[in-house]
């Protein structure tokens, strides 16, 4: 019988308009589900992306993905790693206000708010095993390494493969396929 | 239009018992889930990287052309699947969507529909490369054997079956073809790659990107092709073997977040049926300039504009030059928090010049065509997250049938990420062109006592009326599902017929028809590495002629198309960079001209190293040689054949 309500109510509907009482109820805060999708992102990177040896103190030492500035996810990025190992290692979440202390991570999403000192930011990391990540095309122009482009509502990722490779990381073909691989900084 | 759905009330009952049953299998989900739906973090672990790319993060209301595509048929080619199968031309990219019927004819020639009627001379799909639109005005259909894109450039082929005139406009009749390529941004470096094949004599293409100024990217690019002869079923040689250069360019300027200024063009010389007694030279340029605009408040707009121009010789009987002028403008804005807003206006200056022959003839000879166009449509959310209505129409104004109206209303309801069901009823016209109406054969004067083939002089548009019903589904976090089910009624169908108190054959609107069908497509994750697709079409087609009207007994081919055809696609991503591909296809076999069913497999295999992809691919393995449509007089065959491929990025 539910189907007939679905049908009576939807041919309502399309003659009088809207019902109010429904619309309210779903007109609360709108959660931001581009950013919980790039956490989820964040946590695949770990599994793509091979850091050499160096890049850990020891064979079990934790996979950090740091975000340096505001942080658009919330608590989001800890739900997803929570209890998830990579190659053994556990990961874990930092956040940082000063890419000085930035620099122990493996994963660095460098939100939007450290975008007017981007160039700093970026040199300071540079040729060290940190993948950086953003959504700005601005991060990425300066030799960012991957950024998420929302187009048409979905997500895709530019990978400046030469930055990737300088700093001594790997990345699955596999990732790369499915990404738009430029050397932006390229004249 | 809408009464003659209705005349045949059985397939439309049919319809509503399917809608019901397909409410009653989703009606649990419907009642336990809010409107928040994205699923949860254990679940998007669990998805592919592929499956995240696909989510559409930003609410439903947001893109309006988004979601006429989700309450359509939609079956997208990704770059992804066109590397791994390597494909070179345009007509085998489109054999990866099943929501098409594609069937080669012979070395360059390509029957290509949806929803069928299909055809050498196809005329109700709207085909459109970056938003140009690369049907002919000659006979509404597309000449694919010279509209060839560079595929490393595409960045995807959405392929929309069903109408799309209240957005589209005329002729996107029975589906629409969007190739959108790549932005210059994404296609930076050099690139060098060649094939040589027992299909083809060998191909060979270069593009380089680069950058201008402090936010502008260019790419050029160029490419040879040469491809051998097809066989004819008795094993001889058709003789007719082709050639095309080819190149072009894009800049993708964009000066301000939001904002992206393009201009791209592309030209080709394409020397066609090689050794036959009446070869055919092609060549076109063509020119697009585009500036869009998208405001963080969810509006935005688009201009462009392009010039077209073509030009097709065939040796000692026809000489077609075609000039396109066209300018374009979008627009989309909210309305309150309800109303999602698109609209737009067009003109198109088509001038098409031909040099007749005895054999047949244009008159007149040179004619320009004006096309004014505007459309409007609404996305109104009745319950936010969960109930959409959207309704529009366009409007067009052409030389041969005045004003055409193209309305639409879609309803589109999503109880959760995982489910939509979809419903639509629609109006869409196939606008007459030159040949309908101004074609000749043989040309004019003729004795008194010779049939000539005669254009209609009253010739006016096709007409269709549809009704849709489908339904998307995420059963699994690994598995996607799409059903589509359609009843199209077609009314004014041209027809070849002989006038009482004539002797000559003319062009008339003189059939009615009904196509019904379903859809289906699905796709799979099984593993990590290992992704599976499938899809399957049916189709059920009937015509006849109206009251007062004969079809030219020889004439008939409406409808020549397969009841069943399926794909199944399995990609694998292997160590070492390798990966390893398959599909089955299987269409059945068409009635009038006959061709039988066919099943075959094609196999691909990709080695990455580096900077180099090695790919050999190998199609129709099943058996030596099988035809695939049968047109004129001598039919040809399409063979096994095997390519190797090399690319190099630097």
């Amino acid at each position: 019988m539910a189907s007939a309500r679905i049908l009576a109510l939807t041919l309502f509907l399309m003659l009088f308009g809207s019902v109010p009482g429904r619309a309210a109820a779903g007109a609360g805060k709108a959660p931001d589900r581009e950013h919980r999708v790039k956490a989820v992102f964040l946590f695949n990177f770990a599994q793509f992306v091979q850091w050499p040896d160096s890049a850990f103190a020891q064979p079990d030492s934790p996979l950090v993905v740091g975000i340096l500035g505001d942080d658009p996810f919330d608590a989001y990025v800890d739900e997803v790693v929570r209890g998830e190992k990579v190659n053994q290692r556990p990961i874990v979440v930092k956040r940082f206000k000063r890419v000085e202390d930035a620099k122990v991570c493996h994963v660095l999403f460098v939100s939007d708010s450290e975008m007017p000192r981007v160039e700093s930011v970026l040199s300071s990391l540079k040729s060290r095993p940190v993948l950086t990540v953003g959504e700005s095309d601005a991060l990425y122009r300066n030799g960012g390494m991957v950024c998420f482009v929302t187009e048409a509502g979905r997500i895709r990722l530019k990978i400046n493969l030469e930055a990737v490779q300088n700093a001594s990381l790997a990345i699955s073909s596999k990732l790369l396929r499915l990404a738009d691989v430029a050397n932006p900084s390229k004249d | 239009m809408r009464v003659c759905v209705f005349r045949r009330p059985q397939p439309v009952g049919g319809f509503l018992r399917l809608a019901i049953l397909i409410v009653i299998a989703v009606s649990g989900g419907i009642f336990g889930q809010g409107p928040d739906t994205l699923p949860t973090p254990a679940e998007l672990k669990k998805m592919s990287l592929e499956e995240l790319m696909d989510i559409n993060v930003t609410l439903v209301s947001k893109r309006p052309q988004r979601l006429t595509e989700a309450a359509s048929s939609i079956q997208v080619i990704t770059q992804d699947d066109i590397k791994r199968f390597g494909v070179f031309t345009l007509p085998e990219a489109l054999r990866l969507a099943t929501n098409l019927q594609v069937a080669q004819v012979d070395a360059r020639q390509w029957a290509i529909s949806a929803r069928g009627q299909n055809s050498t001379l196809s005329n109700k799909l709207l085909v459109m490369i970056d938003g140009r639109s690369i049907y002919t005005p000659l006979y509404a259909g597309v000449f694919w054997d010279v509209r060839n894109v560079i595929l490393d450039n595409v960045e995807r082929i959405e392929v929309i079956s069903g109408p799309g005139g209240t957005l589209w406009g005329a002729n996107a009749v029975n589906g629409v073809i969007n190739i959108v390529t790549k932005g210059a941004e994404f296609s930076q470096g050099g690139l060098i790659g060649g094939a040589v094949g027992s299909a083809m004599q060998g191909v060979v293409g270069v593009r380089s990107g680069g950058k201008f100024a402090r936010d502008g990217y260019y790419r050029v690019w160029g490419r040879w092709m040469d491809h051998k002869s097809s066989e004819l079923i008795d094993g001889s040689d058709g003789r007719n073997p082709w050639d095309m250069l080819q190149g072009g360019f894009q800049t993708d300027w964009m000066p301000n977040s939001g904002e992206r200024v393009t201009v791209s063009g592309n030209g080709y010389k394409s020397d066609l049926d090689r050794d036959l007694p009446a070869p055919i030279t092609a060549e076109g340029q063509n020119i697009l300039a585009r500036w869009t605009r998208d405001y963080p408040d969810l509006s935005g707009f688009q201009v462009q504009a392009y010039v077209d121009r073509s030009m097709r010789v065939i040796l000692n009987s026809f000489r077609e030059d075609l000039s396109i002028y066209d300018i374009d403008l979008h627009s989309h804005l909210e309305l309150g928090t309800r109303n999602a807003l698109v609209c737009g206006v067009g003109y198109r200056l088509m001038q098409d010049e031909v040099v007749n022959s005895s054999s047949l003839a244009f008159l007149p000879a040179d004619k320009t065509l004006n096309l004014y166009s505007g459309f409007l449509q609404d996305d109104v959310t009745l319950i936010r997250d969960w109930l959409v209505l959207t309704l529009g129409t366009k409007v067009e104004h052409n030389d041969y049938s005045g004003f055409e109206w193209m309305p639409s209303g879609r309803l589109s309801l999503t109880p959760d990420d995982h489910h939509t069901i979809w419903a639509s009823v629609s109006r869409a016209v196939r606008s007459p062109s030159r040949i309908d109406v101004d074609f000749y054969a043989p040309a004019p004067p003729v004795p008194a006592t010779t049939p000539q083939l005669q254009g209609g002089p009253d010739f006016k548009s096709e007409k269709l009326t549809a009704v849709e019903l489908g339904f998307r589904a995420r059963p699994a976090e690994n598995l996607t599902l799409s059903i589509a089910t359609f009843y199209d009624w077609y009314d004014d169908l041209r027809v070849l017929e002989t006038p009482v108190d004539s002797t000559h054959y003319v062009f008339d609107n003189g059939k009615v028809g009904e196509v019904e069908g379903v859809e289906i497509s699905s796709g799979c994750q099984v593993l990590a590495w290992w992704q599976l697709k499938a899809g399957y079409t049916f189709l059920k087609e009937r015509f006849w002629d109206k009251p007062g009207h004969a079809e030219v007994a020889s004439a008939g081919s409406q409808g020549n198309d397969p009841d069943h055809q399926f794909l199944i696609q399995s990609m694998m991503d292997l160590p070492k960079g390798f990966t390893l591909n398959g599909a089955v296809r299987y269409v059945s076999s068409l009635p009038h001209p006959r061709v039988p069913e066919y099943l075959t497999f094609d196999l691909s295999s990709s080695w990455q190293f580096h900077a180099v992809t090695v790919t050999v691919v190998a199609h129709d393995l099943a058996e030596e040689n099988h035809p695939e449509f049968a047109s004129g007089t001598r039919q040809h065959q399409v063979p096994r054949s095997i390519s190797g491929r090399v690319g190099w990025r630097f």
